[in-house]
């Protein structure tokens, strides 16, 4: 019978596929792990910090500037998603090789305003050994002169400090180590540190024998300058879960063409936590303002785990890899964040196809749960189903009124979606007001897909019933919850990322769930008394 | 042990009942190629390729597909005392209204509720616009109403009640009747709180029945008693499903059937046939099936 034949080649080729689907990834991924070595370590999550600048004037009348350093990007640490809300004001930021400065300036304020500056920084613990026969050079080339001479804070051709760094490095010729080492150790030991803010210059905490980050790191600076070794002041936070408003202040010493950082307040010598963030270099002042605006500000620090995408570049690097292609979508511009969504959306699908089809839960759509959990990416999971259910909310109220004024379908359904839109767009407008960059994040991407939702259950209502609607709603939100616990997850991203090869196997499962016929959780409830022995 | 033996029990009855992921992939993606769907969507494609074949079903008197055609529809419907506006491809029973007869310069319907002439233009714009089918336009169909016979009337009085017949490979396998409550606004559908009896196929005689998920001896509204009840033109009926099932290249399906004192008609078929009809009879319908795949395969060889 021909039936019969089409019917064990089509098992065959499922067979075939299924086998495909699990073995051409298991031989990719080992592949990756023994013949290019891939660090098993990097899909280990790292540790990042979002930081949040806030800032607040208030107005007079009159027009205000507020000036900032912003961290930049280097060999130690990752600066990215940086996001402005600053009302009133405009923002401008200038960058030279050192410092990136950002100004907010805006005309006749009045009243309280607020400025909101956030970014997420990743950044390493670094540590330098100093040989200890290194002489102190006698030149410098030309571009190190500024980091030689006295400062108005820095006042290290005074007597008194010349005199110091004379009792504490007495040697003729000291070696670098030498001088570092009796320098950072005077300071450690000898002076007290003291917790106040205010401006301290080198001269005045020698003579005080204490003093907080910024007077010790100018004595710090004004010595080592006297023994012609080119040294510079770092301004920058120390990161730390909750609010702070105190700023840190370090040096960072020229030694065999390398800066190597100290602080005499922590006691780190030549080296520097993972959780310093350098926010600018040399004597600068972290916040200028208009006079007499009252101006507040604090540093908001939440600590969060990310993935690390740096493994995956590394690998990048090997001629052998043929599995890489992240370099075509850096080459166009696709940020990793977008790519990972990508990646995750088929296991979003495939938590779906088994609340689905195994649970036996209904939701709408088979991608939208998937869809809005991603949406939910960046708002949070409680914003994205807030979200969802606004939307959900406000088409079922508009139809109710569009239908009791009889309008024919299709232009309903345009205003409905158009409400739908304006309504998202109020809550990101009125998200980057408020300053909440959860709310903020409403953007188009989450409101395509909440669109499509609109449609869908302004249909269903009027072919199921409201009860109907609100039913498959709980359930939808159950099944993005999940999907959001597996897409968000860390270890799954990292592992996607990492071997993407993966989504294969998620091919795989899905095949073996596409064939699956056994009874849903869901139905053993239904049918309950045709099931289970003595319920009636 | 007690517990093992009630696993096992468990476990065997598990084993008889249909579930959705077997119902789909054994028996409608084997059964029902899905190029031939339309058949049994579109109301109007099956009255063509059944009504030729011999199944009887009501007579169509008018079909709108555009807008322009609704200027006339007060002349259209004139000759007509009662009728049925239906979207040809509407599921669930949505999207019908019954008119029983005239009220002055508008319509009355079954329920006694009155539409304008405006308000039917508005309706049938609305099954156009495709509001009562999954698809982005539709037809509305003008037919016959169905006067159901005296038993049925009895049994049903709030609305028109159907026969479900469950065919796979042509062979009946479940019947119900679904008779509607004021629960389910006279709709013949069990999930808005239509009433579901089940019907002995060998004799036509009601078995069981469930209002609402629960067993239920007698017509919620009416008290009147639905068990040990004969189906009037029952060996009609089945033969009536059977003939629909052979018309057409879909093996495995839901036959709708009304009963008329004159005979049955056939109202729709149905392709996606639900499970709880399993409910209504008390058992799982997974052995009947084997038992009739396994005959047919016999009869090939």
């Amino acid at each position: 019978m021909a039936s019969e034949n089409s019917g064990s080649t089509r098992r065959l080729a499922y067979v075939m596929v299924l086998a495909i689907m699990v073995l051409l990834p298991i031989g990719v991924a080992a592949y990756k792990l023994y013949v290019l070595d891939y660090p098993l370590a990097g899909l280990i999550p790292a540790p990042s910090y979002k930081i949040e600048v806030s800032m607040q004037v208030d107005g007079h009348g009159e027009d205000i500037d507020i000036h900032t350093y912003l961290p930049k990007t280097d060999s130690r640490q990752t600066v990215d998603n940086e996001q402005n809300s600053s009302g009133a004001f405009t923002s401008e930021i200038k960058a030279d090789h050192l410092n990136r400065e950002a100004s907010w300036r805006a005309e006749n304020v009045r009243g309280q305003q607020n400025v909101l500056y956030a970014y997420s920084v990743r950044a390493r613990h670094v540590r330098f050994n100093i040989p200890a026969e290194l002489a102190i050079p006698d030149t410098y080339p030309a571009t190190l002169a500024s980091y030689l001479v006295a400062e108005p804070g820095i006042q290290k051709d005074d007597p008194e400090i010349a005199g110091a760094v004379q009792r504490i490095v007495p040697a003729e010729k000291p070696t670098i180590l030498d001088a570092v080492t009796r320098i950072h150790r005077h300071l450690q030991d000898n002076m007290a540190n003291r917790n106040f803010s205010g401006f301290t210059d080198a001269l005045t905490a020698l003579r005080l024998g204490e003093a907080s980050c910024n007077g010790k790191s100018r004595l710090f600076v004004a010595m080592l300058r006297k023994l012609n070794i080119p040294a510079r002041l770092v301004g920058g936070l120390v990161m730390q879960q909750g609010s702070k408003r105190t700023s840190h202040q370090w040096v960072e010493v020229y030694i065999n063409g390398h800066w190597v950082p100290f602080d005499t307040i922590n006691d780190h010598f030549a080296e520097i936590p993972a959780n310093y963030l350098t926010l600018y270099y040399g004597d600068q002042v972290l916040f200028k303002h208009t006079a007499n605006v009252n101006f507040q500000y604090f540093f908001k620090i939440s600590k969060q785990l990310m993935t690390q995408p740096d493994a995956q570049s590394a690998l990048s690097q090997s001629m052998l890899n043929v599995t890489n292609f992240y370099a075509f979508f850096e080459r166009v511009g696709i940020s990793q964040n977008l790519l990972t969504i990508l990646l995750m959306l088929p296991l979003g699908a495939l938590v779906t196809v088994v609340f689905r089809n195994v649970i036996g839960l209904e939701t709408f759509g088979t991608f939208l749960p998937a869809l809005i959990a991603s949406a939910a990416r960046d708002t949070g999971l409680l914003w994205g189903m807030v979200g969802f259910l606004s939307i959900i909310i406000v088409s079922a109220v508009v139809r109710r009124g569009l239908d009791w004024m009889q309008l024919l379908h299709s232009p309903k359904m345009a205003i409905m979606l158009t409400t739908v839109v304006i309504v998202m767009m109020a809550i990101t407008v009125g998200g980057v007001q408020l300053g909440l960059f959860e709310l903020a994040h409403m953007t188009l991407f989450p409101i395509a897909i909440l669109a499509i939702t609109a449609e869908r259950v302004a249909l269903m209502e009027s072919e199921q019933g409201g009860m109907k609607v609100a039913q498959i709603t709980f359930m939808t939100l159950i099944v993005i919850a999940a999907c959001y616990a597996v897409m968000e997850s860390l270890f799954m991203q990292s592992l996607i990322l990492a071997f993407p090869e993966l989504l294969l196997v998620v091919i795989a499962l899905n095949l073996w769930l596409g064939k699956w016929i056994g009874i849903r959780v869901m139905e053993f409830l239904r049918f309950r008394r045709l099931i289970l022995a003595g319920a009636k | 042990m007690q517990m093992l033996a009630n696993l096992e029990t468990t476990r065997e009855r598990a084993a008889k009942v249909l579930s959705m992921n077997r119902r789909n992939l054994h028996y409608i993606y084997t059964r029902n190629e899905r190029k031939h769907f339309p058949l049994a969507d579109d109301k109007l494609l099956a009255k063509e390729t059944l009504v030729p074949a011999g199944v009887r079903m009501p007579e169509t008197y008018r079909v709108y597909s555009y807008f322009y055609e609704l200027q006339n529809l007060e002349q259209d419907l004139e000759p007509f005392h009662d009728f049925v506006i239906k979207p040809a491809q509407g599921s669930g029973g949505n999207g019908i209204i019954v008119i029983a007869g005239r009220k002055g310069r508008d319509w009355r319907g079954i329920s006694g509720k009155i539409y304008t002439l405006f308000d039917l233009q508005k309706h049938i714009t609305d099954i156009i616009y495709g509001v009562y089918s999954h698809d982005l336009g539709d037809r509305a169909v003008i037919e016959s109403r169905i006067v159901q016979h005296p038993v049925m009337a009895e049994l049903s009085p709030l609305g028109l009640a159907d026969v479900r017949v469950i065919m796979c490979d042509d062979v009946p396998v479940m019947a119900m009747t679904r008779i509607p409550t004021r629960q389910s606004e006279g709709k013949a559908n069990l999930h808005q709180g239509a009433i579901g009896v089940a019907i002995d196929i060998a004799t036509g005689v009601t078995t069981n029945a469930r209002f609402l998920g629960e067993p239920t001896e007698r017509h919620p509204d009416s008290a009147i008693p639905l068990i040990g009840r004969a189906i009037p033109y029952w060996p009609e009926i089945v033969e009536l499903a059977k003939r629909a099932a052979k018309a057409v290249p879909l093996k495995y399906l839901g036959v709708d059937i009304s009963v008329s004192p004159d005979g049955p008609q056939l109202l729709e078929i149905n392709v996606r046939p639900g499970l709880e009809i399993q409910n209504v009879n008390g058992r799982g319908m997974l052995p009947i099936l084997q038992e009739i795949t396994v005959r047919e395969a016999g009869k090939d060889e």
